[in-house]
């Protein structure tokens, strides 16, 4: 865990209800044929001028009647007066949220959790990498740093996918493509490529290999399916990276959100405290359960 | 919620029929009284009572633990109500409120994994739901006079005349008189409501010693061990009889596992905190289908973990108290105890027992 951006340090006791803020769904983005990115706006027009968060934090997002699920906060702490969270379907809340309509109210509480750390990556090149689903943390640091873009040197996105259908963030990826200060490269898994695609084909680590970023002075955040995370670091170990360079986000599964609930431990650390952004060279050893 | 030394300053005499004063002064203050009672041949559980007599003053310990009187079984976070506009209301259930209640004779281990569920509620995050029963409850413990075979209190740095988290810790004598060990400031008010019932126990009151519970294990060399063993072939072993049916966590005093959902009728419905359990195959499971806990062995091994080296390492404290309610209530005879001492077997080099 970087300990410099932990979620402890907080001295007096924050007293929690599980009480759940009003927020209104303001606008619903189709990504892929599963996924959906909804843009919030707290009811409570003052909960919006106070809320704050820090890239890489979570909220517990929650349809009355259906209950509460756990998804990263996909905007960058750089944009006022909303948030997004982009939603997969795959279970009971996200079927739910899948079905509601701009205009419709949802429940959140958060921000949770502790976050990338930023202040520590100014100066440095970021080397983002990212499969899947696993852009929607990311998309909200690299927006930050976009946000912020001075305060960095070089910035590249490795973004892969199973397909091209499978591509999230379309638009941004596309937008991110057109900026001369970021280097980009997307890929699609061998076969998920369609007659029009201009990217790569093949999986993240080989493509990353090929790619060999430069380690020197880089800091790589890396988000995606486990089985990704796993072989990329052994691509960037074989590149010169250290793996104290690189932070990853975890996703096990939590109730409260605040290390009370008891589900989401790795050994004695809890995700929800001090996670979901670990730095990979402290991943290796907690026990393997997440 | 101080543990005090035992002076003479702190040591009070009860007359007889003391039991009966202070229920009765209680519930004329309009106190809630909570007291261990018969429900069933046999079986003791801590209960609101209206007069004295029903309490039970010779048993082991209540089935259930303290701790659903202050971390229910089930409770309401919070109301909704779907409007027609497409509007919701929504109501945050008012934090347990401040009521006052007296429990009159939990036993110290039960009152000590308090400390335990203290820690984890009051951690960085306030759960006003539990600090506002953990607040307005007064524990008036009665000190251990039978212990049970199950029981190993002082394995787990207890003993049956633990005080820790007790107000006052109560030595019933045979004639129907008590001592009463103050513990605290709540202690000391609850004596004094008592009047003339309870005096300064004359210099040189002695406590009796306590029955002897039987050391069975060392949780350090437990832990040595945990810290080297967490892929180790013992956890599909001890596995291999469990059902995952949870009754273990459900009736441990310090487990405080929780899931929140949300129970709908129509338009309206509450989001309700419920008991949960490691044991179960659902719990840790991912939307994507992945498990980090795949198969009953980890399920396992991250109970004992748990208990003996993870909450040891975040809290500083084991989360036992060696009340020995799982062993005693495990439908296939798991027993804990023997999974201990066969770790601590394995700690020292030795060979295998039958955990």
């Amino acid at each position: 865990m970087p300990d410099e951006c932990s979620a402890n340090e907080t001295k007096t006791l924050i007293p929690l209800d599980y009480m759940a803020s009003k927020m209104r769904i303001v606008s619903i983005t189709d990504e892929t044929v599963d996924t959906k990115t909804f843009r919030l706006e707290f009811c409570d027009p003052l909960k919006g001028e106070q809320f704050i968060f820090r890239a890489g934090q979570f909220g517990l997002y929650s349809v009355f009647g259906a209950g509460e699920a756990t998804f990263c906060i996909a905007s960058s702490p750089t944009e006022k007066g909303y948030i997004e969270c982009s939603v997969k379907r795959t279970g009971k809340v996200t079927n739910e949220l899948h079905q509601c309509n701009e205009g419709d109210i949802i429940g959140f509480r958060g921000p949770y959790g502790n976050w990338f750390p930023i202040d520590q990556m100014q100066g440095k090149n970021l080397l983002f990498v990212a499969g899947g689903i696993g852009l929607a943390p990311l998309n909200s640091l690299i927006r930050n740093c976009l946000d912020l873009r001075d305060q960095f040197n070089d910035i590249s996105i490795l973004y892969g996918a199973r397909s091209v259908d499978d591509l999230v963030y379309k638009e941004r990826l596309e937008a991110w493509q057109q900026m001369e200060d970021v280097q980009t490269l997307y890929t699609v898994d061998p076969g998920g490529e369609t007659p029009q695609w201009k990217g790569e084909v093949g999986f993240v680590p080989t493509v990353l290999t090929n790619m060999k970023p430069e380690p020197d002075n880089t800091s790589v955040v890396l988000c995606g399916p486990p089985i990704m995370i796993k072989y990329v670091l052994v691509s960037l170990v074989e590149l010169g990276f250290s793996p104290e360079s690189a932070y990853t986000t975890l996703e096990n599964r939590m109730k409260c959100g605040v290390g009370k609930c008891g589900r989401c431990n790795v050994g004695s650390l809890y995700v929800c405290k001090d996670g979901p952004v670990f730095r990979c060279s402290d991943l290796e050893a907690l026990p393997k359960e997440f | 919620m101080n543990s005090a030394k035992v002076d003479e300053q702190t040591l009070y005499q009860a007359a007889t029929g003391w039991l009966k004063s202070a229920v009765d002064i209680l519930l004329g203050a309009g106190v809630e009284v909570i007291a261990p009672i018969e429900t069933d041949p046999g079986v003791v559980e801590l209960a609101a009572v209206n007069s004295s007599e029903a309490v039970a003053l010779d048993y082991v310990n209540a089935r259930l633990p303290l701790k659903r009187l202050l971390f229910p079984v089930t409770e309401v976070l919070l109301e909704y109500e779907k409007q027609s506009d497409g509007d919701v209301d929504v109501k945050s259930e008012p934090a347990a409120s401040p009521k006052d209640v007296v429990v009159i004779g939990a036993r110290p281990c039960d009152v000590a994994a308090l400390e335990a569920l203290d820690k984890v509620f009051h951690w960085d995050y306030d759960d006003v739901h539990y600090s506002g029963r953990r607040e307005g409850t007064t524990l008036i413990t009665f000190a251990c006079t039978k212990p049970g075979p199950q029981c190993f209190c002082t394995s787990v740095g207890g003993s049956p005349h633990n005080s820790a988290q007790s107000d006052v810790l109560v030595f019933l004598e045979d004639d129907g008189r008590a001592l009463l060990q103050v513990c605290s400031d709540k202690g000391a008010k609850f004596v004094d409501q008592l009047g003339d019932v309870a005096k300064p126990a004359p210099a040189g009151s002695k406590l009796p010693a306590p029955p002897e519970v039987k050391a069975r294990f060392e949780p350090e060399k437990v832990k040595q061990w945990l810290d080297e063993s967490f892929e180790d072939d013992f956890w599909a072993d001890v596995s291999l009889k469990c059902l995952g049916c949870g009754a273990c966590s459900y009736l441990c005093p310090t487990c405080h596992c929780f899931d929140i959902v949300d129970e709908a009728n129509w338009h309206s419905g509450q989001r309700r905190r419920n008991w949960d359990c490691c044991s179960h195959p659902m719990f840790t499971k991912h939307a994507s289908g992945h498990n980090p806990r795949p198969d009953q062995a980890s399920r396992c091994r991250q109970r004992v973990m748990h208990k003996f080296k993870y909450f040891p390492e975040r809290f500083g404290q084991i989360a036992c108290v060696g009340c020995g309610r799982c062993t005693r209530a495990c439908c296939v005879g798991q027993n804990l105890v023997s999974i201990l001492t066969d770790i601590e077997t394995r700690a020292k080099g030795g060979a295998n027992c039958d955990a």
